[in-house]
């Protein structure tokens, strides 16, 4: 274990000498205080005028949600397929917003769009995590049934009942996320929360951008008092009543997209200069075209973004080690403990593309940013899990009084495991925030694809896409990897 | 009806049965005692695969889902005898015509209170209840019990093992407190280290048979 | 699962109602955001008046997503640069060029700096912008990325990757103005009717940052309307919908743009942009 973080912390450090630090801007403290003084003097008037986006990032997450439990749920059930497995990594590792990029030149900035991409990620990881609850399932109850019912019959008096209580929990806990990112889909232009909230930061009218943060955090807040069990289907029912009108279908784009606009731009050149719009199929040039895109974007991309990537999971990983103490009761008395847990639960509750949206503003595209943002809201999640595991650490009567000594010999060593299960578990979650974080203006892998969307190039886009996808697969599973050969289980780390 | 020749079953190398032969007619009910470890579970287990789509089965953990009600748990007694679509309209809403069916076996067994609470609420001895109602409810003439009186007091314990042996045609129970297996069984099968020690009608076994099965 | 077949079944007949003609158009993102909906509402309802058909105006966030919009038919008509005029008639074929401001047929890119540079103004291409931090608008602005990376390529013959110390796309022609004027880049390049009106709104201090050069005239922002539209809306409907703008005159309404008025315009016009769009390798030959 103590050599696999040195092996970690050493390749961070090392990633450190390619990485920019540098602040942009002159007087970032400005900046700053502007903020602040936004933070104090909320315009709560400016979320009134937008709440038709907050209804859109409500309904959305509902509707995104509610299909991807649905299809996730019906991919759990083959989930011992390799192939149903392989297509749930992939598109769980394709982010939401790279989803929106997708749909929006299929389906246009709509509804649509936003739902199919939340749903899509979420439908992959629903297969997994459920699959998962089942396989650690009490398995006594099936003892009980007779042998020959129906597998379907079987299923649901004798698995999903035992489950269910898991189900609901997990999904509740990602109805949160979906909120999260619907809000964030409105950065890239859809009509949600983020899309004033860009507006508010980018003309830095920091007073509205407070209230509609402040207003986010309530809504997230009071969830668990108006989502109840037996409201959410009427819920959901009222959210597709709600955006039903704003649908649009359009089979001829559908068809124009995959059909045509994805195809490799040597498949199309000959028929777009022309005018005929015909496809031929070259595979010397397609290979050469693939190449130039690999070396020129593909390559750097994926160099930046590992780079960013390794030093966050360092840096999460200290930055935690260095908080969690402050929300466990064996460091702190109980009130100080209760504010920094507060403290904890605001950053992990804002997006991480917020976040890092407000440190770029402060101090130009640069890595530094971009570490903090998803350093914070990870070490949030960590610190949380780590501070509830060393909370369950029975001290014996003889541990050491001294703050120091008692972290370093009683607690570290007992949660480190555990802590490390829970920061691989966390790995490619920040790979996917790496990436995502080039659409701001550093030059990970969004950034190439977010200029090929800007160019109006598709095939490019979708063909890096792609690769931020195998990349991520990639460390899942080298996490996987990691995990089983330190015998460190991250169990808590599913239901954070 | 059920047959064994020379069989031998084992888990992880450990040799639970060896070269069992046995044989059980329709109708007989028949106790199997001895020491735990002795494989009676075992024996009991491979019995039950030679006939189990006909055979009901108590359980000794009961293998109850705790997160249904009593009524839920009783019926799935009969999960295969019903169409799928009938058997989740019950688990939406009991169906009349199955619960006038449970209600009486519940009765029996002084459970009836108990037909719409949650399985995970209850004490042991009533899970125990439970788990017998499910297999009383079952559509067989064989019944398989491991220990189905554990978790029951003594002085009702009888009263659940004569219900258990009129309901059902053929009896095979594994029971530890033999005075009981004296009671209710015709046929009592003393089991020791895997080997079956002796195979008696009740009335040829002798309390110094029973000593040496219980001290060597 | 009945219940979610259903639920499809009648979004697809509502979206059939949403269809009932209506023209959708929109406009690229090209400046401060706020309150884009009343600018462009009002020009919704002057449309609407002239044409004798409900208009309506999406607001978008990014010029990729006017593009899109534009080829999905989300919009049937778009207030376009260039650049992305150029993108969006060749995604959708017959569609035409209707409009251009007066100003379009003479727009230039000013090149400004921070004062701390030392960069003074010149006729001539400021060589010394080489080795500093440079922004860009957004990435698929005209005036703000194709021209400027065009002028920067063909004098130095090396990618603005290569020739500046780092390279930024600040999104819109104020947010450049606001990082330049922040030191957060220290040159930048931007659409000059933007600087014009910051500058005469009192937005600009002229201590802290000033324009360096102003590029040679190239063809610029455009209505552009899909090819389909007779066919939607009636025979003769593109004709009547270049009537409406050209006969604009409402200054408040121009002012959204900003244009002194509107002229005729055509595809032939954007060859240029088209030309300079492959040199530099936006749009692939």
């Amino acid at each position: 274990m103590t050599r696999t973080s040195l092996l970690f912390a050493g390749t961070a450090i090392l990633c450190l000498f390619f990485a920019d630090f540098e602040i942009l801007t002159l007087n970032p403290w400005q900046e700053l205080r502007r903020m602040a003084q936004g933070v104090l003097t909320p315009d709560f008037l400016a979320v009134y005028e937008i709440k038709v986006a907050f209804l859109n990032t409500i309904t959305f997450a509902f509707c995104g949600i509610f299909l991807a439990i649905l299809s996730g749920s019906i991919l759990a059930f083959c989930f011992e397929f390799r192939p149903v497995r392989l297509f749930c990594a992939f598109i769980r590792a394709i982010h939401e917003i790279f989803w929106a990029i997708i749909f929006l030149p299929v389906v246009g900035l709509n509804s649509t769009c936003g739902i199919l991409a939340i749903a899509i990620p979420y439908a992959g990881i629903f297969a997994k995590v459920f699959a998962e609850i089942r396989q650690e399932s009490d398995q006594l109850p099936l003892k009980g049934l007779p042998p020959h019912s129906h597998p379907i019959s079987k299923f649901f008096f004798g698995v999903f009942p035992v489950i269910y209580a898991d189900l609901k929990h997990y999904s509740s806990y990602r109805l949160e996320c979906g909120l999260r990112s619907s809000a964030i889909l409105g950065f890239i232009g859809l009509p949600t929360l983020g899309f004033h909230l860009e507006t508010a930061f980018r003309e830095g009218t920091y007073s509205q951008a407070a209230a509609i943060l402040f207003c986010f955090y309530l809504l997230i807040a009071s969830l668990k008092y108006w989502v109840k069990e037996k409201a959410v289907l009427f819920y959901v029912v009222l959210s597709f009543i709600v955006i039903s009108k704003e649908i649009t279908f359009s089979w001829n784009n559908i068809i124009r997209f995959f059909t045509y606009e994805i195809l490799p731009w040597p498949m199309r050149r000959a028929g777009v200069s022309d005018g005929s719009y015909s496809l031929e199929f070259a595979p010397g040039q397609v290979w050469a075209w693939i190449e130039t895109v690999m070396m020129e974007e593909g390559f750097p991309g994926l160099w930046n973004t590992l780079i960013l990537t390794q030093i966050v999971l360092v840096g999460t990983g200290v930055l935690t080690l260095m908080v969690f103490p402050l929300v466990s009761r064996h460091f702190q008395e109980r009130w100080p403990r209760r504010i920094s847990s507060y403290l904890l639960i605001v950053i992990r509750t804002t997006p991480e593309y917020i976040l890092a949206y407000i440190f770029l503003q402060l101090w130009g595209p640069s890595m530094l940013p971009a570490i903090l943002a998803i350093g914070l809201h990870n070490g949030a999640i960590i610190s949380h899990l780590s501070g509830q595991n060393a909370d369950l650490v029975r001290l014996k009567v003889d541990a050491p009084r001294k703050k120091v000594n008692l972290y370093f010999f009683e607690i570290l060593p007992r949660v480190y495991g555990q802590f490390l299960a829970f920061l691989f578990y966390r790995w490619e979650v920040m790979m996917r925030e790496s990436a995502i974080l080039g659409i701001l203006g550093l030059y990970t892998l969004g950034f190439y694809i977010d200029s090929a969307m800007s160019d109006d190039k598709m095939d490019k886009a979708i063909l890096l896409i792609v690769i931020t996808a195998m990349l991520n697969m990639g460390i899942d599973s080298t996490s996987q990897i990691v995990r089983r050969r330190l015998k460190i289980s991250s169990k808590l780390a599913t239901s954070s | 009806m059920f047959e064994l020749d020379n069989v031998s079953v084992s888990y992880k190398d450990a040799l639970a049965l060896k070269d069992i032969s046995i044989r059980i007619e329709e109708g007989e009910k028949v106790a199997l005692i001895g020491p735990s470890g002795s494989g009676k579970t075992t024996l009991l287990y491979t019995l039950y695969e030679l006939e189990k789509n006909y055979s009901a089965f108590v359980h000794q953990n009961y293998a109850l889902v705790p997160q249904l009600s009593v009524f839920h748990n009783v019926y799935i007694g009969r999960l295969d005898n019903h169409k799928t679509a009938y058997n989740l309209l019950n688990l939406l809403k009991p169906q009349q015509k199955e619960v006038e069916q449970i209600v009486p076996i519940l009765e029996a067994l002084g459970m009836e209170v108990f037909l719409n609470k949650r399985v995970g609420t209850l004490s042991g001895g009533q899970q125990q209840r439970t788990a017998i109602a499910r297999a009383i409810f079952r559509k067989s003439n064989i019944i398989f019990a491991d220990e189905p009186v554990s978790s029951i007091d003594p002085h009702q314990a009888g009263a659940i093992l004569e219900l258990i042996t009129q309901r059902k045609k053929t009896v095979i129970l594994s029971l530890h407190a033999v005075d009981l297996a004296l009671e209710f069984a015709e046929r009592i099968v003393g089991l020791h280290f895997g080997h079956i020690v002796f195979d008696l009608p009740v009335s040829k076994v002798s309390d110094s048979l029973l000593s040496r099965l219980y001290q060597s | 699962m009945k219940t979610f077949a259903f639920f499809w079944l009648s979004f697809l007949s509502f979206s059939f109602f949403a269809f009932a003609q209506t023209l959708s158009f929109t406009a690229i993102p090209d400046q401060d955001t706020s309150r884009l909906q009343q600018r462009f509402g009002k020009v919704a309802n002057y449309l609407s008046n002239q044409l004798g058909v409900s208009v309506k105006y999406i607001p978008v966030k990014s010029y990729s997503a006017s593009v899109n919009a534009f080829k999905n038919d989300q919009v049937q008509l778009a207030w376009f640069g260039g650049l992305s005029g150029v993108q969006a008639r060749r995604g959708v074929p017959g569609s035409q060029a209707i409009a251009q401001g007066e100003e379009d047929q003479k727009f230039v890119t000013y090149f400004i700096a921070h004062a701390s540079t030392g960069l003074q103004a010149s006729d001539t291409f400021p060589e010394g912008i080489a080795g500093k931090t440079f922004t860009f608008g957004s990435k698929g602005s005209t005036s703000g990325r194709l021209m400027p990376e065009f002028f920067v390529r063909q004098h130095f013959k090396k990618s603005p990757r290569d020739v500046f110390k780092r390279v930024g796309f600040s999104g819109d022609h104020s947010k450049t103005i606001a990082l330049v004027q922040a030191g957060s880049y220290q040159v930048g390049a931007l659409n000059y009717k933007v600087w014009e009106r910051e500058l005469s709104e009192g937005k600009i201090d002229t201590k802290k940052i000033h324009v360096i050069w102003k590029t040679p005239t190239y063809v610029d922002y455009n209505w552009t309307v899909r090819g389909d539209a007779d066919q939607k809306f009636g025979k003769g409907f593109i004709s009547k919908l270049q009537n409406a703008l050209t006969q604009m005159n409402d200054s408040e309404l121009l002012n959204s743009f900003p244009r002194k008025r509107f002229i005729k315009a055509d595809n032939s016009m954007y060859e240029p942009i088209l030309k300079t769009a492959v040199d530099v390798g936006i749009i692939e030959k």
